[in-house]
C-alpha cells in the first residue's frame, strides 16, 4: 500500500542496527535443538503404544511416590569414613562427596537464581548451567561462585584448596582479594588473613579419588597419611619421621585400604604393626 | 524496513504443516526465522549465552507441543512474543527484578542510516542523519516500538502484545516519541525546521496511516 508514498520510501532509507549470529552459532543451536528432539522422539515411541499405558500409569505412581520421598529428603549429606557418593542435585548438577565429608544443599535449586551449597570435607562438582544462574560453594573459608563448571573442592585442616577442572570460578574469602581461576589452577585459602595462593596444576594429582585411585608423582608421604586420616579414619605414624617427607611416585588404588596401607609399606621397605585403625611403620 | 517474506497465506500454511507433525516444516521454520530471532534477543539483551538458550527452550517447546498450539498467520510475531517472555523470564530469575523498568538495561535497538544508492542531495543525508540522531536518544520501549513495527513489520496491536503493554500505551509512546523528536529538532536546527517538520508530520501521518 504505501509502495508509491514517498515517506514510506524515505522510512525505507532508515533501518535499525543488529548484530547477526555467525553461521556456526545457528549450525551449533541446531544440533542443540535437535538433538534434544531425538531424545524425546525416543521417549515418545512408548507413550504411543496403548500396552504401555498401565505401565505408565504404575510407574507414575512410583514416580509420584518418588517425588513426596525427595521432596521431603534431608537437604543434608553426610559419608563415612571410606564411603564416597555421587548424588544428581534437582539442578542437574552432580556432586561427588569424597569420605568423611558433609554437604548441606539450598532450598529450590532447580529455580533459584543463586544456587548454595556448604561443604566441609572434600567434594568434586560438576554444575549444570542454568541460564547464568550462579552456583556458590560455601566452605569455612572461602566461597567458590561459579556458572557451570568442574571443579574440586577440599575443605579440611583449616584451608579451602580449589582444583578448577574446567570453565571458570571465582573465589571469595574474607580476608582476602577475590581471584578467577582458570582450568588446571589450584587455590589455596588459609583461615590466616594471607592473600589466596594460586598455582598452575595437574588437576588429576587432586580428583584421581572419585575413581578409588591416589596419584602419587611427588606427594610428600605426610600427605598421604593425612588423606588416610581425613578419609578413612586410618591413623599412620612411623617410627622414623624422616619417612613423612619422602616423595613417591606412581598411583595406588584406594579399593581396600587393608591392600593399600600395606603397599605402602612395601614401597617404603618398612614392617607393619597393627592396632585396630592404627598402624605403625617401621 | 523489512517486511516478511512469506505472505499470511504462506504463514497460515507453514504453520499447519508443522502443527500437523511435518518434521520438514519445523526444519524451514528453524531456517527462516532462527537469525532473525537471534537479532531481536540479541538487542533486547546483549548476551549471546542467555539468548541462545532462550531460544533452544523455545524451538524445543513449540516442538513438542505443536499438537496443541494454535494456527498464526504471522510465525514472526508469534515467535517474537515467545521469545520476549522467556528472555523477561529468564532474566527476572537471574537479577531477582520484578521491575519491567530494569530488564532489558542493555536494550539496544539503534537506528542507523542505508547507504544510498544515489548520491541525493547532502541536504537530505544530512537531514537524515538528524532525524536518525534524534530517533536515537528516544527511551528503549519507544526504540523498540519502532523497531518492531518498521523493521519487523509488526502491526502495532502485534507490537504491543510482544512487549506486553496496551495499545494505549503503544499510541501515547509513539505520539509522546514523535512530539519529543519534533520539539528537539527544532531546536537544534531552526533554518532547516521547515523541511524537517514536513518530514516529521509525514512520518506521523505514515505511522497513524498504520494503524
Amino acid at each position: 500500500m504505501e509502495e508509491q508514498d514517498p515517506t514510506g520510501n524515505y522510512i525505507r532509507n532508515i533501518h535499525f542496527k543488529e548484530s547477526s549470529p555467525s553461521q556456526a552459532d545457528l549450525d551449533r543451536l541446531r544440533s542443540r535443538i535437535w538433538n534434544d528432539i531425538a531424545e524425546t522422539e525416543t521417549k515418545k515411541g512408548w507413550w504411543n503404544r496403548p500396552y504401555y499405558l498401565i505401565a505408565a500409569s504404575v510407574s507414575l505412581l512410583v514416580v509420584s511416590a518418588g517425588i513426596a520421598w525427595w521432596s521431603m529428603r534431608p537437604s543434608h549429606l553426610r559419608t563415612a569414613y571410606g564411603e564416597i557418593r555421587t548424588i544428581t542435585l534437582d539442578d542437574g548438577s552432580h556432586v561427588t562427596l569424597n569420605a568423611n565429608s558433609e554437604i548441606t544443599i539450598g532450598k529450590d535449586l532447580a529455580d533459584n537464581a543463586v544456587r548454595e551449597v556448604w561443604l566441609e570435607g572434600e567434594a568434586y562438582f560438576d554444575i549444570a548451567k542454568r541460564n547464568g544462574a550462579k552456583f556458590i560453594v560455601h566452605t569455612p573459608e572461602a566461597q567458590v561462585e561459579v556458572l557451570g563448571t568442574e571443579f574440586n573442592v577440599n575443605a579440611r585442616r583449616q584451608n579451602t584448596r580449589v582444583v578448577l577442572h574446567e570453565g571458570k570460578v571465582k573465589l571469595h574469602a574474607a580476608h582476602a582479594p577475590a581471584v578467577v581461576m582458570k582450568p588446571g589452577d589450584m587455590a589455596i585459602v588459609s583461615e590466616r588473613k594471607q592473600p589466596i595462593r594460586l598455582r598452575p596444576v595437574r588437576t588429576e594429582l587432586y580428583d584421581s579419588w572419585k575413581e578409588s585411585t591416589i596419584v602419587l608423582d611427588g606427594k610428600p608421604v605426610g600427605e598421604i597419611t593425612e588423606m588416610l586420616l581425613d578419609n578413612y579414619g586410618i591413623r599412620v605414624s612411623f617410627a622414623d619421621t624422616a619417612f613423612l617427607s619422602k616423595k613417591l611416585e606412581g598411583k595406588l588404588s584406594l579399593q581396600s585400604t587393608d591392600d593399600f596401607v600395606t603397599n605402602l609399606a612395601t614401597i617404603l621397605d618398612l614392617e607393619i604393626e597393627k592396632d585396630g585403625n592404627s598402624y605403625l611403620f617401621r | 524496513m523489512v517486511r516478511d517474506r512469506l505472505t499470511s497465506q504462506e504463514n497460515l500454511l507453514l504453520w499447519d504443516e508443522f502443527r500437523s507433525g511435518d518434521p520438514e516444516a519445523f526444519s524451514r521454520i528453524y531456517e527462516l526465522f532462527s537469525a532473525d530471532l537471534y537479532r531481536y534477543g540479541y538487542n533486547l539483551v546483549r548476551n549471546k549465552q542467555l539468548v541462545e538458550d532462550c531460544l533452544h527452550e523455545l524451538f524445543l517447546h513449540i516442538y513438542n507441543s505443536r499438537q496443541r498450539i494454535g494456527p498464526t498467520d504471522n510465525i514472526r510475531f508469534y515467535m517474537y512474543r515467545a521469545l520476549r517472555r522467556r528472555l523477561t523470564d529468564a532474566l527476572v530469575r537471574l537479577k531477582k527484578l520484578d521491575s519491567q523498568a530494569y530488564i532489558f538495561e542493555s536494550a539496544e535497538f539503534l537506528v542507523e542510516s542505508y547507504e544510498t544508492e544515489l548520491v541525493e542531495q547532502q541536504t537530505l543525508d544530512h537531514q537524515r542523519q538528524i532525524v536518525i540522531a534524534e530517533l536515537n536518544r528516544l527511551p528503549k520501549r519507544q526504540r523498540e516500538i519502532l523497531y518492531l513495527v518498521f523493521m519487523k513489520g509488526l502491526t502495532y496491536s502485534q507490537a504491543a502484545e510482544v512487549m506486553n503493554i496496551t495499545m494505549k500505551s503503544v499510541y501515547n509512546t509513539i505520539h509522546v516519541a514523535l512530539s519529543a523528536l519534533r520539539t528537539s529538532v527544532a531546536e537544534r536546527f531552526d533554518r532547516e525546521w521547515v523541511f524537517i517538520n514536513v518530514t516529521i508530520v509525514a512520518l506521523m501521518g505514515y505511522l497513524a496511516a498504520l494503524y
